[in-house]
């Protein structure tokens, strides 16, 4: 029954893919429609499946295909990848809905017919990915990943800004597979075998596991968006159409989490000091992400800054996870390491949710910048609330998905007495304090960009014009605001119907609490209040009426942030004046600059790169096209062959 | 949900909401003194909040939904915080009522609703309160955190009514810690009651509000709602602050008599509270605004010397 669906699923992914083909010599929307109806099919089963096995808890493996001699492409799903896939299927069944309606409006002709194909396809590798029973095929689909998701970010090549964004992208993407594939290799010599199974280490080998450890490690945080090697999220995301973010940022990102967790916990026994590193760099880019989110104001370009902050947020919960299982916690271990993942799921809903309904403003609005927009929830009322339901789980407020999950972290690191090293308790504490500083800045960063794009009045043309979008644009979305809200409402039930009882709180009672107390204010004051509603200006200090350039921008509402952590930003304000006199009274004319440090950018990624270019053009000079230079290199090799075989004879 | 607890919860609400009007006068009053007025009457909040239900409520032509459902959503989850910092009785917490970081995030779900509804009118005054409202709430958190981290510390537990009870058993500050912990938490109140030297509440000036700018748009009973919530939210903390480090008298059993003494010994002890938060702000100029992080370093400084001590002792 399991077999017959998984293979179901597989065969339907790929018939979303071929049913597009010949869609790219015509134009035809029934194909999109179909083929999009396909992903959306085979997610939902793929869901199913998943929660199948979840529920039972019994691991399933699929028979191995032999697809040339040497290489085996086998599958095997436990309670781990299920949850994973379930998260893949469930989301990308919602985006696929949304694109339905997304994809007419699209730029691009025919090319729409490819961009529903390559989607389905990656899916599909995605789950492939997940299900991999060995390292051979891990890599194989996590380089397929790679290689459809730069076609998916590169759809609109036409513009320089996508191109840019695109080739960034490849290099980073392809750094991350040549780390992988370097960690499974150092895998490889330490344990003798491809399978993705328990590795342990002896002493001989132990610099073997840990040199495995690290490179997996760097190529799996490379394609999860941790500081350092972050900066192509902020590039992708916005370039990509919206769909294609919201799958990049909800689901991509955590197939590389899926890579760290299963390597984590079934191949190696970590360290402690493996916990602390995951950790210390899940907090540093939990905090850098929300205050470069707080900066941005390309509304897409603000949310994959705000993915990064979130991936730093799942990875502080693995990180907590193998301290105490070092610590021998084994509660406080499981409790974080759920945190992990349920955050894992709640960030691939809120930000699908976020992203799509982003790409429904900038659909309207036919801009990215917060600053051109206001005044939308009059024009898209529901698209707003939609909005506004992922700003609520995003911010980690109750009752929703995101607090739930932040609340297991919160209460791990409170917990974090028990454990015995006085210097590792004290560095919790630090981590604690800097995890409530990028939760409040979160909430901060979701007020301004839910009140710049939705409140207030519309500061530009397009904005006044802006309309709401039409139904599978607002159907997909609904899906996933629901989904929150019941994760976050019953997120104490559901834990224990899957065998946690957890030291948590009913957020069921707290909700049923809120409407209680509303409604008891509501009934006291429709007794005593004054029922009158009048409709008028906002007060202007006296002004007739205020034109919409007096509201608070996005730059403003994140001033006093962006001052506060002026140091973090590295902003440089310049300035030169000239004066007519000489006791510099009166102004004449002058410059001021402010400009925003990329700081990784210029210390890290460009010397790395003019490093590199630097390298290949010493080795590019001896290449010089001359025939005689190339004689010498051949009697050189010759020399130095027959050289070598008498001196090893 | 047990008998006792929905007692408890009524008793608490009820209490709650009637005496919070009281402190925010009392508050008033001493200012007043200090600065040699008068002052209002001590029931002037009461007053000031029985006209606003008359009051018609006047929307901008800009506001949104928004606008209409904040002061909804603002009082009731205050209203759920009330329940769980005890008053003047404990009793055994249900279903994680009393979780201290529930607490919190309760109090910024209300935060985050005002300081939208700030934006929501597109005026440039509540624009401004609700970025410095955002920005202050930012900057204190990790101290905040690190406060009630050291108070789960002390009191081995994560729930304030189970600390209360603890307290209250005890009838003394159970560590000397306590008192650290206690300077912290009255730089928090200050600080989330928008009071001098964070805020100026009785100013209209763009160059000093941040809580009054945020509401400038409210109106009618949404005014009064908002100012009902802000004067519950102070009493929440002061509530904190007194029954944790001065816990005698509190009541441990549901008897009318018990509850009385214990109320009136509050009210006194609120009172004592609200002279010294009114006379320190007297004392008190308002800080230029981005030298507020110091202030908040002062704070942290003090919750996490309680840790290190815990933590060495």
């Amino acid at each position: 029954m399991i077999g017959l669906l998984f293979y179901a699923v597989i065969a339907l992914f790929l018939a979303g893919t071929v049913i597009s083909l010949p869609g790219t010599a015509r134009d035809t929307r029934i194909i999109r429609t179909l083929s999009l109806a396909c992903t959306a099919g085979a997610s939902l089963l793929l869901a199913v499946l998943s929660l199948i096995i979840l529920v039972s808890g019994v691991p399933f493996t699929p028979a191995a295909w032999q697809l040339f001699p040497g290489f085996s492409v086998d599958f095997f799903i436990d309670r781990l990848a299920a949850f994973f896939l379930f998260l893949i299927g469930s989301v990308s069944a919602c985006v696929a809905i949304y694109t339905m309606g997304y994809v007419e409006h699209m730029e691009g002709g025919n090319r729409r017919n490819l961009l529903c194909g390559c989607i389905s396809l990656f899916v599909l590798v995605m789950a492939l990915i997940v299900a991999s029973e060995n390292t051979i095929s891990f890599l194989f689909f996590w380089e397929l990943m790679a290689a459809v998701s730069f076609f998916l970010v590169m759809y609109e090549y036409t513009q320089e800004e996508t191109r840019k964004a695109g080739i960034f992208y490849f290099v980073m993407t392809h750094l991350s597979t040549l780390f992988v594939m370097l960690g499974i290799i150092a895998f490889y010599y330490a344990s003798g075998s491809f399978a993705i199974a328990p590795l342990h280490a002896t002493p001989v080998s132990l610099p073997l596991v840990t040199a495995a450890f690290l490179l997996l490690f760097v190529g799996f945080s490379i394609k999860a968006g941790i500081i350092p090697f972050h900066k192509w999220l902020p590039y992708a995301h916005p370039a990509s159409p919206s769909p294609v973010s919201a799958l990049m940022s909800g689901v991509m990102l955590k197939v590389a989490v899926y890579g760290l967790l299963r390597f984590i916990i079934t191949v190696f026994s970590p360290d402690l000091w493996w916990g602390v590193l995951i950790l210390a760099l899940g907090i540093a880019s939990a905090v850098l992400g929300v205050i470069y989110a707080l900066k941005e104001h390309d509304i897409k370009g603000m949310l994959a800054y705000s993915s990064i902050e979130n991936i730093g947020i799942i990875f502080v919960g693995i990180g907590l996870f193998v301290i105490f299982s070092c610590s021998g916690l084994a509660v406080l271990a499981t409790l974080s390491l759920l945190a992990a993942l349920f955050h894992s799921l709640n960030h691939a809903l809120f930000k699908s949710l976020l992203f799509l309904t982003a790409g429904s403003v900038v659909h309207a609005t036919h801009t990215r910048d917060i600053e051109k927009m206001g005044g939308l929830s009059g024009k898209m009322p529901y698209t707003s609330v939609l909005f506004f339901t992922g700003a609520i789980a995003i911010a980690a407020l109750p009752p929703l998905n995101g607090f739930a999950s932040e609340l297991m972290m919160y209460i791990a690191f409170f917990q974090s007495v028990t454990v015995v090293d006085p210097l590792l308790k004290v560095l919790l504490f630090i981590c604690l304090a800097l995890f409530a500083l990028t939760s409040a800045l979160s909430a901060a960063c979701f007020v301004k960009a839910f009140g710049s794009v939705f409140l207030a009045q519309p500061r530009s043309p397009e904005s006044e014009g802006a309309h709401e979008v039409n139904f599978p644009m607002l159907a997909g979305p609904a899906i996933l605001a629901a989904a929150c809200v019941i994760l976050g409402v019953f997120a104490y039930q559901i834990l224990t119907a899957f065998g946690y009882v957890l030291p948590i709180p009913d957020l069921f009672l707290v909700s049923l609490l809120l409407l209680i107390m509303a409604a008891l204010t509501y009934v006291v004051l429709y007794f005593t209040a004054s029922h009158d509603i009048r409709i008028s200006e906002t007060w202007g200090c006296g002004a007739k009426s205020q034109p919409s350039s007096t509201e608070y921008t996005g730059h403003g509402f994140s001033e006093p942030i962006v001052t506060i952590f002026s140091s973090i930003y590295r902003t440089k304000k310049s300035s030169t004046k000239t004066y007519y006199d000489q006791h510099d009274c009166i102004f004449a004319e002058g410059t001021a600059e402010i400009r925003l440090l990329k700081f990784f950018e210029e210390y890290l990624y460009l010397p790395i790169a003019r490093g590199a270019t630097r390298a290949s053009a010493r080795i590019a000079r001896i290449q010089n096209g001359c025939l005689d230079t190339y004689l010498l290199y051949v009697f050189i090799a010759v020399v130095a062959v027959i050289l070598f075989l008498g001196w090893s004879a | 949900m047990t008998a006792d607890f929905l007692l408890y919860g009524v008793i608490n609400t009820l209490c709650v909401v009637l005496i919070s009007p009281l402190f925010v006068s009392l508050v008033k009053k001493v200012k007043a003194w200090s600065q040699g007025r008068q002052g209002p009457s001590v029931f002037q909040t009461y007053y000031t909040l029985a006209k606003l239900l008359k009051k018609e409520v006047i929307y901008s032509r800009n506001a949104s939904w928004i606008m209409r459902i904040t002061p909804w959503a603002c009082i009731s989850a205050i209203l759920v915080a009330s329940l769980f910092v005890p008053l003047v009785v404990v009793t055994e917490p249900v279903g994680g009522i009393g979780n201290i970081i529930l607490f919190l995030y309760l109090l910024v779900l209300a935060r985050f609703f005002m300081a939208l509804s700030g934006l929501d009118a597109g005026s440039a005054f509540g624009g401004m309160g609700s970025s410095r409202e955002m920005s202050i709430s930012a900057v204190i958190e990790p101290t905040t955190i690190i406060v009630f981290a050291a108070l789960a510390f002390v009191f081995k537990s994560l729930n304030l009514i189970d600390m209360v009870t603890v307290a209250a058993a005890a009838g003394i500050p159970v560590s000397p810690t306590l008192i650290l912990i206690g300077i912290s938490l009255f730089i928090i109140l200050i600080v989330e009651t928008s009071r001098i030297p964070v805020d100026n509440p009785e100013t209209h000036l763009e160059l000093t509000m941040i809580h009054e700018g945020m509401i400038l748009e409210q109106s009618g009973r949404n005014l009064a709602l908002m100012e009902l919530s802000a004067a519950i939210k102070q009493t929440l903390l002061m509530a904190l602050l007194i029954n944790l480090l001065i816990p005698w008298g509190l009541a441990t059993t549901f008897s009318f008599a018990a509850i009385a003494v214990a109320l009136c010994l509050f009210a006194a002890k609120g009172a004592i509270l609200a002279l010294v938060i009114g006379l320190f702000e007297s004392s008190m100029s308002k800080m230029r605004f981005f030298r507020l992080p110091s202030l908040f370093m002062m704070a942290f400084f003090f919750s996490t010397l309680t840790i290190i001590i815990e933590v060495f002792a």
